[in-house]
Order: structure tokens, then sequence, then C-alpha cells
């Protein structure tokens, strides 16, 4: 494959003013990842230690193996509710590497609100567990919840995707045959208490893991009944009388070596096997990624310049270079597996859509996986476009996306708006991971779009009702609808929201993607059939 | 992918790393970048680390590594941090000593206040026409005997009960 | 009294180096192993191997009778004893007389006088020759404490049937002697089950000088010069040479003669050394004499060319003597090391373990005597002295810098040895100076243990690196997964 011949100039002054701005998001992005992660209150620091127990971060670094990376997800979901007061919701998720293989994280952190399950605590998992399911990957929970966090029990318990879909998916786990193991680290109560019984191995620490349907208070209060936690469920009864319990740790420690253990006794499956190159770093290096995204996000640029610092040596092999060109197509390896890659260099024409439809169905057709890069503000509009049946070419996209089943990656690189989302893979599209760029937006159309949309809406019916407005008036209509539009769209309310898996340094992509792509070759790829193309 | 090395008594917490083209010794002082090849004698290899080559002997025991080099042979002792944390399971033993199912106590062999090692015979039981001797889980200071030969007792009771044990 | 079929009554390296002497000069022959025993150098080169029992491999190395019997039951018609085990023992020597087997070493009679310190002590001052001031409890035990107050201070109490340093205590004053006394006398008792004592005069920074000698049993002796053997931990000699730095010729004519004249005093038979105490003003007393071949008898063969084994062979049968005194040169130097199997950081600790790897040093001027075999295994069941490095050199300088390189290049892996305090000894100034004594050792304990530059990082690189579980688990991470090394987004 041939290099990809940069022509950014790293010392042109609007280079230099992107690098700036992009910095400028990154270093609050990162000072926002590192307060998710690890700033706590004082006193529920001090309540840990009180509890002789590990935080989470500590016990993810007992459970991976050393020297090996952690992909962590949606570390700033719940990051715009609450008042900011759940961060990462309370629980970590992501794909880390245990005895060498790929295993699927779910670890309560208790240093937020005890490990309570709040609403988007039950999304983040559920989402772990889809990603578990879809790529086959054995599960480690890592359990320490003071349970569902009730005043937002409506929130947690009742829905199709809310607290039983946890359940429902270890369920399914087990019945895909995709081992399971829960270390008991805290309490897990009532419905908490089904994640280590449904996992197919469980491990307690003696003196702080506990399990128990209804807790010492609750059964005072039911029965009158007074037992302690021990007695009730901790790991001396579970494992010596019950049979709840597998194993019994004798501290955190002894817990995640046994966990470790366990994990490596699961039978290896192979992997699914797909087109492979040796190892080769970008050519040009990744932070140069940084002055290549506009400062203003309407500037347009080449996505091959960017493609350029996350694929192998830079190298792409681009399909029909001189066809519908704002659909930029073509193979490159990511961390050595192939992959056919689609980015948006403008809107999507007939042509691009076709070219993309057709695309795909080669990677199909070859087992390559597919690595969408978005900056997509729709299919194109007016008059001679849909007369050449637009919306009949963006449904052949959409057919060949939708159909595809090699596994699909999305990164978000700058605009995601309305039916482009759809047709690069969007999150309804399942995408096995989905990542956004800190100053990329998600909107059904861009901000100024949509606030004069609404604005207007609310202008013509005022002009209906017979008002005249003034500038400052309309003026004092649309600010507001546009503040809050702008906000809506921000990376931040998607990721808080868990409309993406997290959101990435650009120079994190490309080991996001390898990492990702390498966790979805533990399933297999079936052979590829589509739904009706509308010709 | 760690382990506690042990030299003249001194443990080392390490973990072996590799990035792809070379292996990394990762210790608490720091990370080195490290290469063994074998050379034609037996147990001859060439080590390469901290910018410096070296010729050397080795032969590896079940338990420690033997190394010859610059005139001075050194042994190394491994030590799996697994398998030392495995060793710890006897912390998590219980006080008690439960009846595993009805029966009657055939003879009790110590007192409160003696003092028992783990393994020593506390009481033997007749149930289910099986005579079973239980013995004390752990070393310590026996507290309760709630039985006298020829009680019988039901299912959980507590059998023996050790004093806790003080941190 | 020809031998045809020699049977080694020991094990180790001694017996391979016998054995070799034996085979050389055409002999049958045959060694023991007991049932327990790993199979050793000497097995390999021995004819015929008789199997012994008993409770501890030790205790069949010292059963007379099942020795005897062995001998006799494979026609055997001499018995080299090596040295240690039975090789000084007058019952033994009897039986075998008895048996009418040839028995390699001297009379039983030579044997039982010499085996006793305060006989031998005494019939060696009745000759005139040099002892230390002394008081035998035996000869009176009443006027005891008043005869060893007369010795003078410092003194030295020391069981009358002891060896081996055990049951000896210094005294330097007058107040602590009666107490040191009684506490030698109970040490005697629980060591030997004999509470006699003697004192001598202690000898202050004192080195151990002996000599070699060699008679035909007629009343000619020979001697072969002399061994320095003051490097000493617990009173074991590890470090042995000839000539000894601290003689003047006139000294050395002196001290040899002396042996050779105690020697000739009791008609020896066979090899022989006869130990000194040599002061720092140059003064010499006999310590002991021991009736049979020593360990580091091969440094006296380097210097004078004769094979110290093949003369006992001679003389056993019959054939006397084949040197004459102005034959016997003493050419260069000779130092042995002795590689024993124990930690010299941990007060020489036995140490055991099976030999993973066994490569010893060659080359000019250097020679090893081992009793080890590559795959072998050390238990604590014998002595911990695995192997001999024997260097000759021209001259002391080059005798030692042949030692260090070879100690250097001693491989033993799999359990402790003492090369490397070995190799710190030689390298000491103070021995390169020939400035020591018996104290040597226990004086610079410290500087020789201690730890050189810190190289731990290398040695656990090394470890981790030949750990084929740790390479094993590092390796079935995926590539992509090591060269992201701790990534995190």
């Amino acid at each position: 494959m041939r290099r990809i011949e940069s022509l950014i100039d790293t010392n042109a002054a609007d280079y230099k003013a992107n690098y700036a701005a992009m910095s400028e998001r990154l270093k609050e992005f990162h000072a926002r990842q590192h307060a998710a992660r690890f700033e706590r209150p004082q006193r529920d620091i001090d309540r840990l230690a009180r509890q002789n127990k590990l935080g989470v971060r500590e016990r993810l670094k007992l459970l991976l193996d050393p020297g090996t990376p952690f992909l962590e997800f949606s570390t700033l979901a719940a990051c715009r509710e609450y008042d900011g007061t759940v961060p990462g919701a309370a629980v970590v998720t992501g794909i880390g590497i245990v005895q060498g293989r790929e295993v699927a994280i779910h670890a309560n952190d208790a240093s937020v609100k005890g490990g309570a399950w709040y609403p988007h605590t039950v999304k983040k998992v559920v989402r772990l567990l889809d990603v578990a399911l879809e790529n086959r990957l054995p599960v480690v929970h890592i359990c320490d919840s003071a349970g569902g966090f009730l005043p937002l029990q409506h929130g947690v318990f009742p829905d199709r995707y809310l607290g039983g879909r946890v359940f429902r998916n270890q369920v399914k786990l087990s019945q895909a045959n995709i081992p399971q193991i829960a270390v008991v680290g805290g309490h897990c109560t009532a419905g908490g208490a089904y994640v280590p019984t449904l996992s197919d191995y469980n491990i307690i620490i003696e003196g702080t893991g506990a399990i128990f349907l209804g807790g010492p208070p609750l059964v005072k209060a039911a029965t009158g009944e007074e037992v302690g936690v021990q007695e009730l469920g901790g790991a001396v009864m579970h494992t010596s009388v019950s049979g709840t319990g597998d194993y019994r740790a004798a501290t955190e420690q002894h817990a995640f070596s046994l966990a470790r253990e366990i994990v490596s006794q699961w039978k290896r499956t192979p992997k699914t096997i797909i087109e492979t190159a040796a190892f080769e770093e970008p050519y040009y290096d990744p932070k140069e990624l940084y002055g290549i995204i506009p400062k203003d996000r309407k500037t347009q640029f080449d996505m091959r310049e960017v493609l350029a610092r996350i694929v192998d040596g830079s190298r792409f092999h681009e399909y029909q270079p001189d066809y519908g060109t704002t659909m930029v197509c073509g193979f490159a390896h990511i961390w050595g597996y192939k992959v056919g890659i689609l980015a948006n260099n403008g809107v999507l024409f007939n042509d691009s859509s076709l070219k993309a439809a057709h695309f795909m169905q080669l990677c199909n057709q070859n087992r390559t996986p597919l690595v969408f890069f978005q900056n997509i503000t729709g299919y194109m509009v007016g008059r001679e476009y849909e007369e050449r049946g637009i919306a009949k070419d963006g449904a052949k996209m959409l057919m060949a996306q939708g159909g595809s089943v090699v596994p699909k990656f999305t990164v978000i690189a700058n605009a995601s708006y309305g039916a482009g989302n759809y047709g690069m893979c969007g999150r309804a599209w399942d995408a096995r991971t989905l990542f956004m760029w800190p100053q990329a937006e998600i909107g059904v159309m861009g901000a100024d779009q949509a606030a004069n949309t609404m604005a207007d809406v609310k202008i013509r019916q005022l002009q209906r009702e017979g008002k005249e407005l003034t500038e400052e008036e309309i003026a004092a209509i649309r600010e507001p609808v546009l503040e809050k539009y702008k906000r809506d769209v921000e990376a931040y309310t998607s990721t808080s929201e868990l409309w993406d898996d997290g959101i990435l340094d650009p120079a994190d992509t490309r080991n996001a993607l390898g990492m990702s792509i390498s966790a979805s070759l533990n399933a297999p790829i079936e052979e590829p059939h589509y739904g009706i193309f509308r010709l | 992918m760690q382990r506690i090395f042990q030299i003249d008594g001194e443990e080392t917490e390490c973990w072996l790393g590799h990035d792809g083209s070379r292996f990394v010794l990762n210790t608490p002082d720091g990370s080195v970048a490290c290469e063994l090849n074998p050379t034609a004698l037996p147990g001859g290899y060439t080590l390469r680390a901290k910018g410096v080559v070296r010729e050397l002997r080795l032969a590896v025991g079940p338990d420690a590594t033997f190394v010859h080099m610059n005139g001075r042979t050194h042994e190394i002792r491994r030590i799996d941090p697994d398998e030392r944390l495995a060793g710890r399971d006897k912390g998590a033993s219980d006080d008690r000593l439960v009846a595993p199912m009805p029966g009657v106590v055939v003879s009790v062999a110590v007192k409160p206040g003696d003092t028992v090692a783990e393994g020593q015979p506390l009481l033997v039981i007749e149930s289910m026409k099986l005579e079973t001797t239980l013995t004390a889980p752990r070393d310590g200071v026996v507290a309760e005997m709630p039985f006298a030969e020829g009680d019988s007792f039901r299912l959980k009771d507590i059998l023996a009960q050790l004093a806790p044990e003080e941190e | 009294m020809t031998i045809s079929k020699l049977l080694v009554a020991n094990r180790g390296e001694i017996a391979a180096r016998v054995l070799r002497t034996a085979k050389a000069r055409g002999l049958a022959t045959a060694v023991l192993r007991h049932e327990s025993e790993q199979e050793g150098p000497a097995h390999l080169i021995a004819d015929e191997i008789v199997t012994i029992e008993g409770p501890t491999p030790v205790a069949a190395y010292l059963d007379i009778p099942q020795i005897v019997e062995a001998a006799k039951k494979i026609g055997a018609d001499a018995v080299h004893p090596g040295y240690g085990f039975l090789s000084e023992n007058a019952a033994f020597v009897a039986a075998l007389e008895k048996a009418g087997v040839t028995f390699v070493g001297p009379t039983s009679e030579v044997i039982a006088l010499m085996g006793d310190k305060v006989r031998a002590r005494g019939f060696v001052e009745e000759r005139g020759f040099p002892v230390a001031p002394s008081a035998i409890e035996d000869d009176d035990p009443a006027s005891f404490v008043e005869r060893a107050r007369t010795v003078g201070y410092p003194l030295l109490i020391k069981p009358s049937a002891g060896g081996g340093g055990k049951g000896m205590r210094i005294v330097r004053e007058d107040s602590t002697l009666e107490t040191e006394i009684e506490t030698a006398r109970r040490e005697g008792i629980r060591y030997f089950g004999d509470g006699r004592l003697f004192v001598e005069r202690y000898i202050e920074r004192p080195r151990h000088i002996e000599v070699q000698v060699m008679g035909d049993g007629q009343g000619n002796v020979v001697h072969f010069w002399e061994r320095e053997c003051s490097i000493q931990r617990r009173f074991q000699k590890i470090i042995e040479e000839t000539p000894s730095p601290a003689l003047t010729p006139e000294q050395r004519d002196e001290i040899c003669e002396t042996a050779a004249g105690i020697a000739r005093a009791v008609k020896y038979r066979g090899a022989g050394t006869v130990e000194f105490i040599y002061a720092q003003d140059g003064a010499f007393y006999f310590l002991e004499m021991n009736t049979r071949l020593q360990v580091e008898h091969p440094v006296t063969e380097l210097v004078t060319g004769f094979d110290l084994v093949a003369e006992q062979l001679r003389i056993a049968a019959g054939e006397g003597l084949s040197a004459t005194q102005a034959n016997i040169p003493q050419t260069g130097h000779s130092i042995e090391l002795r590689i024993c199997a124990e930690d010299a950081t941990a007060d020489f600790r036995p140490s055991i373990g099976d030999i993973l790897l066994l490569d010893e040093p060659s080359g000019p001027g250097v020679r090893v005597d081992s009793g080890i075999l590559d795959g072998g295994k050390v238990t604590t069941d014998f002595d911990p002295m695995l192997s001999k490095l024997i260097v000759h050199g021209r001259d002391r300088v080059e005798a030692i810098a042949r030692a260090r390189q070879a100690v250097q290049n001693y491989v033993v892996l799999g359990v402790t040895t003492n090369t490397g305090y070995l190799d710190a000894i030689l390298a000491h100034p103070d021995f390169a100076a020939g400035n020591v004594s018996t104290g040597f050792l226990a004086e610079q304990s410290e500087t020789l243990t201690a730890p050189g530059e810190d190289i731990s990082e290398l040695l656990m690189a090394a470890a981790a690196l030949s750990d084929e579980r740790l390479v094993g688990d590092v390796m079935q991470i995926p590539e992509m997964y090591r060269k992201m090394g701790g990534w995190r987004n």
C-alpha cells in the first residue's frame, strides 16, 4: 500500500492555531477525565479505608496484566447529570487484558455514592454487557454496590434496558457460553446479588464481601430477625453453607490472584481470522491531528490527512479515488488488522452514497472490518438531488451499512448531523465501539441551522399573530435556543448520556481502534446477507 | 507476569513486560530493557541490560536461579506472588466447628482454656454409623465445648468454639 | 606382599583421586557406595562398586566388619582408607591385619599412639622435639589446675579425646580458669564422652604449618616439605599452600627435619603429616601427627612432582621409598582451595541442592580433584567439601593469579558454594603479603563477605528472562498489547 503524501505544513499559521485550540480543549478534557477517575471527597476515601477496601482503580491494577492497556469506556458518563456528583456514573467499564486475554470489565466504584446504581450506571453496565455479548468477551464483574439509588428508582428499575437488562444480559452471556466471574469486594444487595450468582464463578472477599437479597436492616424491618452481615451473607457462610459463593479470599490481593488464575483456565477459543500485516507505526505523528482538525467546526479538512496519522505506516489504498469524492473509501491497516475505511470529505451526494454502499459490500465479501470516520453534515438536499433519488441512494447506503456482517467501528471526528450519522454508522447502527473527539458535535443538524429553524417557527407563529419583531426581539428568541442547542450537541452531552463509548484524545484513536478490532475478533463473522436494496 | 526476586535476603517485586521487540523488567526503581541470548557453552548466555553486556552461566532450579557472572556465583530466589498469596488461605478459617449432620458425641479431648494446635483432635462424634474426629481449624485456645460425651446434637449445632484470634 | 586388587574404603574426591593412581599402576580397583548415595566420579573410575548398608551413609562408611567383609568378598588384597572415616582407626587396621588384608598406611600401633593426643605429645616431648608448654590432667588430676597455671596465659584448654576444634577454650585471665575448665569438661563429655582435659600455651596469631613425611616402616623417612594451612574457618582449613611464605630456608629445613625425626622415632610407615603451631617469633611446636594422606596433599605433589598415592601403594606393597631426600625438589608454588557447599555469608552454614550445572576450570597449572558430577545432588549426609582446586605457578604471585582465575571460572550452579569467598581471600592484601594467621578469616570476616557492586538488576533480569513460565505468561499477551504497554485512554 502506498503512503499518503501529507500536504500539511506544520509551520502554517492555521495549523498552529488549530493545534493551540485543540491542546486547550484536550487540557480540559484530560483534567475532567482525571477528576472523574481519581478526585473524590476525602470522606469517601476515608470511608473506603475504614472499610478496609481498595479503590476500584487499585482493584483493576491487581486484576489486569501489568504493562498492558485498558480501554476504558465512558469515563465521563453522567458528567452532565446529578449536578456532576456521580463521576463515571459510579462504575468503571472497559476492555482489559487478564492472563493475555481480552475481558470486559464491570467494576463498581464504591468511592462514588457507595457504588449505588443510578440510571446512567445501569445504562453504562448494560452497554458493557452488550459489548461483551457482541464481541463474545468474557466478563469480570467487580461488585461493590450500595444497590439501586432509590430516589431515582424509576430510572433504574422498570424499563427494558434498565436494571433487569443487566441480569438478562448475564443470562444471555452464559447461554452463549461466554464465561463470567464476579469478585465480591463489597455488598451485593437485592438485584445486585444476582451479579455474582449469575456468574459462572464468584469469589467473596472475607470481611468486606457479602451477598444477600435483603440486608440486615431490611430483614429486621420485614421479619424482625436480627442478624449480622457476615452471618446473613458473608464469605464464610456463602462458601461453606449456602454454596452461593465459590471461593473466599483472605484479602483483595488474594481475590484478584484467584480471579486471574480462574480466567487463565478458561478455554481459549481461536479468534476470527482476518487479513493482517506486520505492525507499522504511522509515518506521520498522530499528534499532528491537533493541528489538522480545524478550530472552527465549519472549516472543511481532508480526511486523508487524518487517516495518515492513524493507520499503519500512513498507508492507504484508496478505492474509486476520482468518483464520489466527498466519500473517501479505501483499505488500510490498523495495528496490523486490515480494515475498510469510510471517511467523509463533504456532504453525501448520490455518487458518494453509491460508492459507500458498494465499498461496504466489498468489505463484507472479504470479511474486512469497517471503520467510519464521521465528519458529516448530511445527505445533499434540493430538487436536483431528490430527482436523482438521493433518498433512494441513501437507503442503499443504509441497507449496506446496517446489513453488514463484519464488525464496525465509528469515530465521530467532527460533525455528525442528521441522516449522515445513520449512514456513517451512528450509535443506533451497532458499531462495536463508537468514540467521539472532544470538539465533535452530534445532532439532527448544526447548531446555527437548528437554532434558526426553531427560532423561525416561533417567529412565524408570532408574525401570524400579527406581531412585528425587531432585530433585537428576534435575537432574544434565537439566542437562548442557540445556546441550549449548542450545549446539547456537544461531545460532553453525548458522552454524559452514553450515546458514545467515550471521548477520545485524537492521538489515542489508533490504540482505541486496535483494541476494539482485536476484541471484536472474539466473535465469528457471519456469511454476508442483506435486505432489499432499492435500485 | 510478576515475580518477587530475593537476592541475599532482600526481596524485590518485579514484573516482566515485552514491548514487541525486547523484554523490559520493571522494578520499583524503574524499567530495565534486557535481552538474554544463549552462547555455545552449557548454560551459557549473553545478557544485555543497563547498557552493559555480560557473559554468564545460568541454571534454573525449582525455586532459585543460579547465575555465574564476573567470577561470582549468585543465587536469585524466585517467588510467585500468587503462590505466596495462596498460602494465606489458612487465615480464612473459622473459629467454630459446626455439626455437619446430627449425631452423638463419642468423646471429648479438650476443655475450655486448652491451647490447641491446628489439626489437633478436639472431639469424636458419631453420625450415620460413622465416627468422625473433628480437629482444630487453626492454632488457638478453646473457648467452649458445649457438648459432653454421650450428648446428642443437631445439624449445625456448634460443637467447639475457639477464642477469637487477636490481631 | 604384592598388591593386585585395591579397595578404596572412602568416597568423594579422595576415592576418585586414589583410584586414578591405582588404575595407572595396573591394579584392579573397587570402591564403596552407600545404597542412598549419589553417583560420584569415583564410581565411574572403579572397576567394581561394593554397595554398603547402614542407617546413615556415614555409619556405613564407619562399619568396620562390613567393610572388612566387603574387602574379603571381592578378593581385595589391600584397602586404601583415604582420609577421614576409618583412615586413623586402629581397630580397623587391626581387623584388616587379622583378615590378611593390607592396610595402605601405618601400623595400628602407630595409629593408636598418634591418635591419642596426650600420648603422642608425651612421646614427642620425651624425644626432645619442641612442644608448647602444657599440662595434662591425667598425669595427676589433683594438681591439674595448679599445673595449668604454670603454663602461663593465654592458655588453651583442650579435651584429650577431642579434635576439630570442639570443646577448646581460650583462657586469658587466671580468674576464669577454673570455670572454663569445668565448661570444657562438660563439652568434652558431651562431644566425645570423655571429660579428660589438657592445657597448653595459647600462641597468639599462630600459623599452621605442617610437613609431609613418608616412611618405609623400617626407620627410613623422607619429608616432602611443608604446607602452610593457616587459612581456616571454624578450625578447618580451606586454603593450603606450599612453600609457606613465613619460613626462611633455615627454618624450613629445621621444621621439616623435626617432622622427619618424629616419624623416624616411630618407624613410620606410609604417608603422614606432622602438624606444628608456628608462632610469630619463629618458634614452632608439635601439634599432632596425622597418620594418613591429607586433604591438601596435592599441593605437595605439584611442587615435588611426586604422586604421593603411588608412594603409599609402593610402600604398602613392600617396594619401599622411591625417593631419597636429596631428590625431592620444591619447585614453584602451589595453592589448594577447598570448594565447599556452604554459605560464607551465613556462618558457613552447609548448603544442599542439586548440581544443575558444573563446569570445572582447567588449563596450565590447574588441577581439580573433584568429588561431584553434573546433575548430582549435594546432601547433608557428608562433609560439605565438594572438590579441591589446586594450582601451580612458578612463584607465589603466579600461583595466586592462577588460583583466582581458576576459582572465578569454577562454575557450580544449584548449590551455594564458597568460590566467591575463596576468591575474596586470595584478593586480600594481607593474603598476598603472606601476613596471615589461623585467626585471619575470623578477623577479616566482614571484609571478606562484604557485598560487591550492586548488580541485582542484572541478576534479576537474567532470572526473569530465564524463567520460562514467566516469559511464557508475558509472551501469551498478544503482541499488539505488549507494544501498547500500559496505555490508557
